[in-house]
């Protein structure tokens, strides 16, 4: 698992669950629909979970409808992190994570998350691009290295040759 | 005299995001961006040229709207003396109001607006009520636009759209924190960020697409020998020299 710097006490591949909050939150979320949202939201919150792999993630959730989300971290394209002033009072954020997709919503919002900011950092790290093993400096550095072997191999090479022309100047004598 | 107004401002400003941070935890902070090496992280807001193009704005649609609720007043005064007498408190009320939180409320969206740059990543936090924070590697960007309309242009900033791979999401749409896209709005030196992002996208060879993680390493170490490669070498000039050896033992 690639570690992340900035959080050393956060481990992702521990969260399996959302934090109990987020029924408080969605309780509250269902007000204004008068309660019709809230068994949907219940049963979603009781089957909410998680899944963080060093690949990949996933997320699925339902009862009667069972819904299965897994993407892996290479594939994200942006992250977005939204918190509303409720989550906010909660401590709680929504990550939502886009892929290359032509959906225009999130592809996977994790909800629930108290250590949200460090999920954000941790996927981010896992992104492409951000730490950079595919920068051309390095790639330089690794060119460096094998130039470096071929002067190495040509030298031996030109010794070689060196005996060997030494070799057949004795037999020819 | 001005001292005190702008005491009185400053402390009303102060005692607002007081209110915000206590109460409706919004932070203070610009974002951050984890960094692994020692890359600089830059974060700046909007430029002061948004903030007057916003209350242009706020002012003319403050006196639209002002105006017309004026007039009306006006009328019922004409037409019903003593309702119009009655109402006076109530348009007051009204017409007054909706400005002063309007006109905090575009301080504030200015000022919770932050754009964070650093090598290999970008970050943009916006909103009030709702806070949105978007994160896209410098890898994965797609395509960068500037707009910039005659007003804007006359104010003198510009607006920076940063699109990643997929769609879903329209260039234009005013919706902030769409997906796929993040909109730097109101950016006076729009197009040094721009060159400075453009910069940082070039030096990519991949497409912005989920690539092998160790592509470039393993091409890089595929090209002339291995270390066993030299050892094998090595191996055979010392059986050359042992041979040389041979020779000059037997003549």
């Amino acid at each position: 698992m690639p570690e992340t710097p900035n959080e050393p006490d956060f481990d992702a591949t521990k969260i399996t669950r959302p934090a109990p909050v987020l029924l408080t939150y969605y309780i509250l979320v269902s007000v204004p629909t008068f309660f019709f949202a809230l068994p949907v939201l219940w049963f979603r919150y009781l089957t909410l979970q998680y899944k963080f792999d060093s690949e990949g993630v996933s997320m699925q959730w339902g009862l009667l409808f069972r819904k299965e989300i897994l993407l892996t971290y290479r594939r994200i394209q942006d992250i977005h992190l939204t918190r509303n002033i409720v989550q906010r009072w909660f401590g709680l954020a929504t990550v939502g994570i886009q892929t290359a997709s032509a959906s225009s919503g999130p592809e996977m919002s994790i909800e629930g998350i108290l250590e949200a900011e460090p999920l954000r950092d941790f996927l981010y790290q896992q992104m492409r691009g951000a730490r950079g093993e595919t920068e051309p400096s390095k790639a330089a550095s690794n060119n460096d290295l094998t130039v470096e072997n071929r002067s190495n191999a040509t030298e031996l090479l030109q010794e070689i040759r060196d005996n060997l022309v030494l070799l057949n100047q004795r037999s020819e004598e | 005299m001005n001292d005190t107004v702008h005491a009185t401002c400053v402390w009303c400003y102060e005692g607002t995001w007081l209110v915000l941070t206590n109460w409706f935890r919004v932070p203070r902070q610009p974002p951050t961006l984890p960094v692994t090496d020692d890359s600089v992280v830059t974060s700046f807001r909007p430029s002061d040229n948004y903030l007057r193009y916003l209350k242009v704005f706020f002012w003319i649609g403050c006196l639209a709207i002002d105006i017309c609720l004026a007039i009306l007043w006006i009328l019922i005064a004409i037409a019903v003396p003593l309702v119009g007498l009655l109402i006076t408190p109530l348009m007051l009320f009204i017409m007054i109001i909706p400005d002063v939180v309007a006109y905090v409320a575009i301080h504030l969206k200015f000022d919770t607006t932050w754009y964070v740059l650093s090598n290999r990543s970008m970050r943009i936090r916006r909103g009030i009520w709702i806070i949105h924070e978007t994160t896209i590697t410098f890898e994965n960007i797609q395509n960068v636009q500037l707009t910039q309309g005659p007003i804007e242009r006359y104010f003198g900033f510009a607006n920076l759209v940063v699109e990643t791979a997929g769609g879903g999401a329209s260039a234009e749409g005013e919706a902030h924190g769409q997906a796929h896209q993040g909109i730097m709005v109101g950016l006076a030196d729009a197009s040094e960020v721009r060159d400075r992002i453009m910069a940082k996208v070039r030096q990519f060879q991949s497409a912005g697409l989920g690539d092998d993680r160790h592509a470039a390493g393993l091409s890089g170490t595929t090209i002339g020998f291995s270390a066993g490669d030299i050892d094998l070498l090595a191996e055979i000039r010392d059986q050359i020299v042992r041979l040389r050896m041979h020779e000059s033992k037997r003549d």
